[in-house]
């Protein structure tokens, strides 16, 4: 589904495919979470990197791209190294680079991910901190304001965002979603779903507190304008509004 | 060999077995030894396994001690008796150990006051969850002769070396309320502790079980005992001595007439009738089914009669330990005049003398109802004497049927979890921590328990090789295993420094219901909520705790805060999960019942008529005839008069347990088509049967359906867009026989919301989710790991993951009653119950409370491609978009 001229939302991924960039573009993958789970006591099965591969490879096989851009949160601690985290990352970067055959690998990172600054060499990737700007794109995770004023197009993460839905029987969903607008100054911006496997996601409609989380929200654009794009096993549909979808009845 | 022994020593034989002194104490302060007495002097002496069932009051928990007493005291009097455990006395509940150990430490030193010769001294110690630190050391150092204990506390002293050492001359184990045990995962625990004592300290013991009447009585023999080796069952008698208390009983109606009178009439009337019930008494204990109705009582009777906090007050498991002891304690001392409890004075806690039980609402089962109406009567001697105040139709022909198989003596059944592979799990971490085991050692071990004893060997492997983290890569399993285990050598034991205090920290079965403090804004504790209950609270909204309203102000990490609502109306109905199932073997003397009276007004010409004569039944009519017999007063026997004929004129079928009557009817206020299966046999039985009618209907037509249960029968919920004819609902129950109702089940259970949270709860109890860890308590929040990722994620490592396995045999052999759910559809298949469709505008007289009450789930059964879709259809629909 093309979300604008340049850019699609590939069908029931957490993905998006920028055409001039060839890139794929995920954010808030969270590798070594279980590992990081099994120290807190509870010990899940390890499916997130297996679910990473298999998202990838999909977009991959659809798009054959050149490039693929993590826009933050690739890994999920964050100052401390953990083992798990750094077998999963480095087992990722390979598997992107050898397997899917995407030459350039991006990654955003947050302030203080220094272990990643020491693989770069060895694994062969590139890291920017905060923000990165590629062409008319700039990419962001989120939990800052972006520092450069430029960049048309906007892509952001770390927000986990979902659409809070009722059933027909009255049982709460979460469906995860893109949401897609325009900044005050009118420049285009999607805040990318998790790709996380255990991350449910916020419900962005359910009176959750964005501006808590992602300071864009405070002053630069209001969430209630802008249109979720909802994942679905096999395809995305557009849900509209979320100024419109929290309207909708919640007991 | 497991025999009932039926016939007692003479009370003289069984106090020539007692120990002298042991004797002399007894006949002074009692005379003579109880019935259940007059079998367990004689057959502990002879040191043989016993079960003794008994109503409270027997002089139970004597009938086990004094035998024991006597033979320690003729060891200390032979200079015999060392700093060693002799004797270990296990019940579920903390409140009575404390009772207990008060009990035997009164009469120990009664006795030893009349010995002049110097005799090393008998001692006792209570080890539980509250026993300090210092307590317990002091245990270490110097062991009581009897030890007072719980299920979980026994298996963390079983994990203690030099408390094994203390065990060493171990000859009794007593287990206490062994009806709440057999039953549930928790007596299961328990049932692997045992064997793992004995095989620890090398020898067997003497296992005598108390409990309330329960039935098959020789499975609760089985559960006590065990088996010797992989053969033999060890020998075990039975004494029953259930029924050697005399009781009165009654059901109550509060009004002629259920159908007609408004909700707030029976609502006043019911309150009406307990008040003259505690007028007429002294003391009188009022049982309800659940602890929002226990508040609701206290609230409604304190403010409608004016009761002060003196004479009336609640008495349930959310309230603070010093609240109940207070209110014990003002019982004993015969301050109340009327105590409201749900379950927690149902056991054996020392209460004084009651003299009369009413019970507000079905309690579900006959042995249940023995159990509370048996709490009341001075002495084992007296009647004991109770009311059953009905609240609503269904409910009046359940109590009265009920009260009716009191009288004949007929009792319904429990089953005891078999084979539970979380249970297992725990105890094969603590087994670990023990020494280096043999594979086949081990399973020998576990299958001296009775709920194991059919145990696979194949799903024992899997547990060794869930634990030793073979589900993760070698590099994790430094953080995932909790043992260690070299399948060449087939051989495991102890791995990994943080699994002992795992074990310690997490062990137990208690259903991970997460109690959430409810604290006033001044933070003073009133008591607990569930967390389920929480999630239903809006701030504003007025419930009532511990007896006085309360506003829910917000809530914040596990806390709900509150502040006083005096004088003002709670806004937040009771809520029904906590609502216990009604037993199969009820069910169907309900059914019976059913055919019989309804055969009876047939007989005597049902008309519209009927509903004039208000004040009596005709004493000839055939109704009078069948009603008269059963215990019941004026009011109940109307008013069953009065439901049964409104449904004989409205929909001409009564349903009963050979004919199932099917209702096709239409649900305007949500908008969804229902078809309600009047199939009275149980929730367990119905569970299995709604979903198994839920799936074929839901592959049939690839849609999205919602069930809800009942005792008396089941719902299902089409959306508004579905409806069958009655020839296509036909076709679904022709087609129930021809399925493979095991695969059906199992295919689609998968799709239920209560396998999702199942699986949680077995993932706590085998240690994959735990609540504590290193020490710290871990929020719920961090461990909200939505459930069905998680379950997805344990079936990518395999679907016979044994978890996911036991969290399926959990559902269909302990949440529902597959076996019986077939019966049923084989019965209908041989046309020997038969059923009857019809369409109705609005619901039947019977099918009222099916609708309205009961618990639901959700079965998702279209295509997942489809979901977002009918999500998106949906979504649109409500705001109003049009989508092409």
């Amino acid at each position: 589904m093309l979300l604008s001229k340049d850019v699609e939302i590939l069908d029931g991924l957490p993905v998006l495919f920028i055409r001039p960039l060839s890139a794929l573009v995920c954010s808030d993958l969270h590798l070594g979470y279980e590992g990081v789970m099994a120290d807190s006591g509870s010990f899940l099965p390890k499916i997130n990197l297996k679910n990473a591969k298999l998202i990838l490879s999909k977009a991959a096989k659809e798009t054959l791209p050149e490039c693929l851009i993590v826009d933050g949160d690739i890994k999920n601690e964050f100052s401390k190294v953990h083992a798990e985290e750094f077998n999963e990352f480095s087992e990722f970067v390979g598997f992107v680079k050898e397997d899917l055959r995407i030459k350039r690998v991006i990654l955003i990172k947050g302030n203080h991910d220094n272990f990643i600054d020491r693989l770069k060499e060895p694994l062969g990737f590139e890291v920017h901190t905060q923000e990165a700007l590629l062409g008319d794109f700039l990419f962001f995770h989120g939990e800052e304001l972006p520092r450069t004023k430029e960049g048309k197009f906007l892509a952001m993460g770390h927000v986990h965002p979902a659409i809070s839905v009722y059933n027909n029987f009255g049982m709460r969903e979460k469906l995860r979603c893109f949401l897609y607008g325009r900044l005050k100054d009118k420049r285009e911006i999607v805040v990318l779903p998790a790709m996380n496997y255990f991350a449910e996601g916020v419900g962005v409609n359910a009176g959750e507190n964005l501006e808590e989380m992602a300071p864009i929200f405070k002053k630069m654009l209001d969430v209630d304008k802008m249109e979720a794009f909802c994942i679905g096993e096999d395809e995305t549909l557009k849900f509209g509004k979320v100024g419109d979808l929290k309207k909708l009845p919640f007991k | 060999m497991i025999e009932r022994y039926n016939v007692p020593f003479s009370a003289a034989e069984s106090l020539e077995s007692l120990n002298p002194f042991v004797r002399k104490w007894f006949v002074g302060k009692y005379k003579e030894p109880t019935p259940p007495q007059r079998y367990s002097f004689r057959l502990i002496k002879e040191k043989r396994n016993l079960l003794i069932t008994a109503p409270t009051g027997s002089g139970k928990t004597f009938s086990a001690f004094m035998a024991i007493l006597s033979d320690l005291m003729n060891m200390a009097i032979e200079n015999k008796l060392e700093e060693k455990i002799y004797c270990i006395y296990i019940s579920p509940l903390r409140a009575l150990n404390n009772d207990i150990y008060r009990n035997l430490s009164v009469p120990l030193e009664e006795i030893y006051k009349e010995i002049s010769i110097p005799v090393t001294k008998i001692t006792a110690g209570i080890r539980t969850g509250d026993t300090p630190q210092k307590e317990r050391q002091r245990h270490l150092a110097h062991p009581p002769n009897i030890l007072v204990t719980t299920p979980e506390s026994m298996a963390i002293l079983l994990n203690s070396p030099r408390f094994a050492e203390n065990m060493k001359e171990l000859r009794y184990v007593i287990v206490d309320e062994i009806h709440e045990l057999a039953n549930n995962k928790r007596g299961v625990h328990l049932s692997l502790s045992l064997e793992r004592l004995s095989e620890q300290i090398g020898h067997d013991f003497v296992r005598v079980g108390l409990g309330a009447t329960l039935h098959p009585i020789e499975e609760a023999a089985r559960f006590l005992s065990g088996y010797k080796d992989e053969h033999t069952e060890r020998d075990c008698y039975i004494v029953d001595a259930t029924w050697d208390k005399k009781m009165d009983y009654m059901v109550m109606s509060p009004v002629r007439d259920m159908i007609n009178a408004s909700d707030a009439l029976v609502e006043n009337s019911i309150y009406k009738t307990i008040d003259s019930i505690i007028k007429e008494n002294t003391t009188t204990l009022v049982f309800t089914n659940t602890r929002s109705g226990t508040e609701r009582i206290v609230y409604n009777l304190m403010k409608r009669y004016k009761y002060g906090e003196e004479h009336i007050a609640a008495h349930h498991g959310s309230l603070s330990r010093d609240v109940r002891l207070g209110v014990e304690e003002m019982l004993k001392k015969g301050k109340l005049r009327c105590a409201v409890s749900s379950t927690s004075l149902e056991l054996g806690i020392d209460i004084g003398s009651i003299d009369n039980v009413v019970q507000i609402g079905s309690p579900k089962s006959v042995s249940r109802a023995i159990q509370r109406i048996g709490r009341s009567g001075h002495s084992f001697n007296d009647v004991a004497k109770g009311e059953m105040v009905v609240v609503n139709r269904d409910d009046l022909v359940e109590c009265s049927v009920m009260l009716d198989a009191a009288r004949k003596r007929r009792l319904d059944s429990f089953t005891t979890p078999k084979n539970a592979l979380d249970v297992l799990s725990q105890h094969i971490v603590g087994m670990s921590q023990v020494k280096k085991w043999g594979v086949y050692e081990a399973y020998a071990t576990i299958r001296k328990s009775y709920p194991y004893h059919n145990l696979e060997f194949s799903d024992f492997l899997s547990l060794l090789e869930y634990l030793s983290g073979m589900y993760v890569g070698l590099e994790s399993r430094r953080v995932y295993a909790k043992i260690w285990y070299d399948e060449k050598e087939k051989a495991f034991g102890r791995r990994g420094k943080l699994t002992r205090l795992i074990y310690f920290l997490n062990l137990g079965t208690i259903p991970d219901a997460v109690a959430i403090d409810v604290i006033t804004l001044e933070n003073k504790w009133i008591g607990s909520i569930e967390e389920e209950f929480l999630s239903k609270l809006e701030p504003g909204d007025i419930f009532v705790l511990a007896g006085k309203p309360f506003r829910f102000e917000f809530s914040k990490v596990m806390k709900a805060y509150v502040s006083p609502a005096i004088g003002q109306i709670p806004t937040i109905p009771p809520w029904y999960s906590e609502q216990l199932p009604l037993s199969y073997e009820l069910a169907l003397e309900i059914g019976k019942f059913r055919e019989l009276f309804s055969g009876a007004l047939q007989k005597d010409g049902v008309g519209r008529g009927i509903f004039a004569k208000k004040r009596k039944l005709d004493k000839k009519s055939e109704a009078a005839k069948v009603l008269d017999a059963m215990p019941m007063d004026g009011n109940a026997k109307l008013a069953m008069q009065g439901y049964f004929a409104e449904q004989m004129l409205y929909a001409g079928v009564v349903p009963n347990e050979k004919l199932i009557l099917i209702e096709k009817t239409y649900d305007g206020e949500q908008e969804r088509n229902l078809i309600i299966f009047h199939s009275l046999y149980g929730r367990r039985v119905n569970d299995a049967l709604s979903r198994i009618a839920a799936i074929t209907i839901g592959e049939k037509y690839d849609a999205d359906v919602a069930v809800n249960v009942t005792d008396n029968g089941f719902v299902i919920a089409t959306g508004e867009e579905l409806e069958l004819s009655k020839k296509e609902i036909s076709s679904v129950i022709e087609a129930l026989n021809a399925a493979d109702i095991v695969l059906l089940l199992k295919r689609n259970i998968r799709k239920t919301e209560m396998m999702k949270r199942r699986f949680r709860y077995c993932a706590a109890r085998s240690f994959m989710i735990l609540r504590n860890y290193k020490g710290r308590k871990i929020s719920v929040r961090k461990q909200q790991i939505n459930s069905e990722f998680l379950l997805k994620a344990a079936e990518e490592i395999s679907p016979n993951f044994p978890i996911i396995k036991e969290t399926y045999r959990e559902i269909f052999d302990d949440v529902m009653d597959l076996p019986r759910a077939k019966e049923v559809i084989k019965g209908l298949a041989k046309k020997e119950i038969s059923y009857k469709i019809i369409e109705t505008d609005v619901p039947s007289p019977f099918s009222h409370m099916l609708v309205t009450f009961g618990s639901s789930d959700i079965i998702m059964m279209a295509d997942r491609r489809k979901h977002l879709r009918e999500l998106h259809r949906l979504v649109m629909k409500k705001l109003g978009v049009k989508v092409k």
